[in-house]
């Protein structure tokens, strides 16, 4: 087992290592100014002293993706259990569904702005919504991937409504579900990296703005190199939550 | 309980043709009897089961049970699926407790419960265990212990076994006399071995396909146990094959 972890995080690493090799060799050679492209110990050296800084500027960027695709997850995963489940809901809500999960977030910026200003508020609403259409569209996909003869087994046991739902359907679907929070936290992080550029004035897209405005690309890397950190942190959460609560599935799908 | 099937049709509609699967079914079933649907692929003795489950409607005719005609599915009645029909996600308790939650009973009542049929049918050590995580017989085990858990007094089974190696099936057969011994009730067994249905029941309700129909009840008056070997054994199974591959034409008016 410990074996296994070793080898995962030498494996995971190494092509990260190799890459910041490259960006080494690529400054100490010269290949671009060192205004253009920062050497990595520039960059190192923007977290040990403004760590502060890139701390409140991470803080204030996690609480609006977390608040977004919160707001997402409570919103889409029972419309879309009521939607999997009822085919006249299905049939009312399908249209529109496929029509506004076409929409890039981003490109509602400029609404989002016009409608609620400069702020937290947009950026939570644009995260919300880039994070709606993916958790709704697997919720769907896991209600109808429920097998049928559960649902006659429930009927046989004469099981309420709601607890077909709590029982059967949620957690059926929930290995679904959570790949739908993983495919939502990667749109609502993108989101909200765009948005911070434009509508808000805090956050780590606000800072990686900013940086570029005065020239400081060390802060831009750094915000850069911030911004994937997150993002693969928000990833390993969510599979370490899919195996917590999907145990069950062991053995059963390749994970 | 008394199970009477009254005049039961039923129709498909199959790519715009109506297909007659059941066509004026009767049938009655006393409490603490054991009956075997026995028939080939398409004679409709599933989806007789599904009716007298209550889990499809009758196109025509119905069923009484008491004297009542059921409506949706009865307390009293429980079903044994094809392939154990188990929730994945949970262990083998909590999958035993479920028509009793189902029945909101309290979770104290419903452990107890579960726990003790959980030894009953000879799966103790299990109970925290997953169903993939079990043999085939074990989880058919599990079935019959959900089934058995709200102590019906009707007792529906699907083919149980059709999935299980020669060897585990007859070991089931076995254990299913056993807890039928100790939990009277009335069995309805639908099979397409000859032989299980020789082995269990005591009346066989041949079936014949296109449309289903019941070509000839067949009772087994042998004593349980029953040897597979014996000439009285060989003989119930060689009418019931002649049933089975008789045409229609040929059978008693039932």
């Amino acid at each position: 087992m410990a074996h296994r972890h070793l080898r995962r995080i030498v494996l995971g690493l190494s092509p990260l290592a190799l890459l910041l090799l490259v960006w080494h060799v690529a400054t100490v050679a010269g290949a671009y100014s060192s205004v253009l492209l920062p050497a990595p110990a520039a960059v190192w050296l923007i977290f040990v002293d403004s760590w502060p800084d890139l701390l409140r500027h991470t803080g204030t960027s996690l609480v609006r993706v977390l608040l977004g695709v919160g707001l997402a997850f409570v919103t889409a995963v029972p419309l879309g259990l009521l939607i999997g489940r009822f085919r006249p809901v299905e049939e009312t809500f399908d249209w529109t569904i496929q029509i506004f999960r076409c929409l890039p977030g981003i490109a509602l910026i400029p609404l989002a702005i016009l409608f609620f200003g400069i702020g937290d508020r947009p950026a939570v609403i644009l995260i919300w919504f880039s994070a709606f259409w993916p958790l709704i569209i697997t919720t769907i996909f896991g209600v109808k991937n429920v097998e049928r003869t559960l649902f006659k087994v429930s009927r046989a046991a004469l099981a309420s409504n709601l607890m077909v739902f709590t029982d059967v359907i949620f957690p059926s679907a929930l290995p679904s579900i959570l790949t739908g929070l993983r495919l939502a936290t990667g749109a609502g992080w993108l989101t909200l990296v765009s948005a911070e550029m434009i509508a808000v004035k805090s956050g780590l897209g606000y800072m990686i703005m900013y940086a570029q405005v005065m020239f400081r690309a060390d802060q831009v890397v750094a915000g850069i190199i911030l911004i994937g950190a997150v993002g693969l942190f928000f990833d390993q959460s969510i599979q370490l939550l899919r195996a917590r609560l999907c145990r069950w599935q062991d053995g059963l799908v390749i994970q | 309980m008394h199970l009477s099937v009254s005049d039961v049709s039923k129709t498909y509609d199959q790519r715009g043709s109506h297909v007659l699967a059941l066509d004026h079914v009767s049938l009655d079933v006393a409490f603490g009897e054991f009956v075997c649907l026995l028939g080939d692929s398409g004679c409709g003795k599933s989806t007789l089961l599904q009716i007298i489950a209550g889990l499809e409607p009758a196109s025509q005719g119905g069923i009484l049970i008491d004297g009542r005609e059921l409506v949706g599915c009865h307390p009293d009645t429980t079903v044994v699926f094809q392939e154990h029909g188990l929730f994945p996600w949970m262990t083998v308790l909590r999958n035993i407790e479920f028509n009793l939650k189902a029945r909101g009973m309290a979770a104290a009542k419903r452990h107890e419960i579960a726990a003790r049929l959980v030894e009953t049918v000879g799966l103790a050590g299990f109970e925290k265990k997953y169903p993939h995580e079990l043999s085939g017989g074990m989880r058919q085990r599990v079935g019959i212990a959900r089934a058995l858990a709200t102590s019906p007094k009707l007792l529906l089974m699907d083919e149980p076994f059709g999935a299980l190696d020669a060897q585990t099936r007859s070991a089931m057969q076995a254990e299913l006399l056993r807890l039928w011994a100790a939990h009277r009730s009335a069995v309805v067994f639908v099979t397409h071995s000859i032989e299980e249905a020789v082995f269990l029941a005591d009346r066989i309700v041949v079936m014949t396909p296109r449309p289903g129909r019941i070509g000839r009840i067949i009772d087994v008056d042998l004593p349980r146990p029953r040897d597979p070997t014996s000439e009285a054994f060989v003989h119930h199974v060689k009418i019931a094959l002649e049933t089975l591959h008789t045409p229609r034409a040929l059978l008693a008016p039932s």
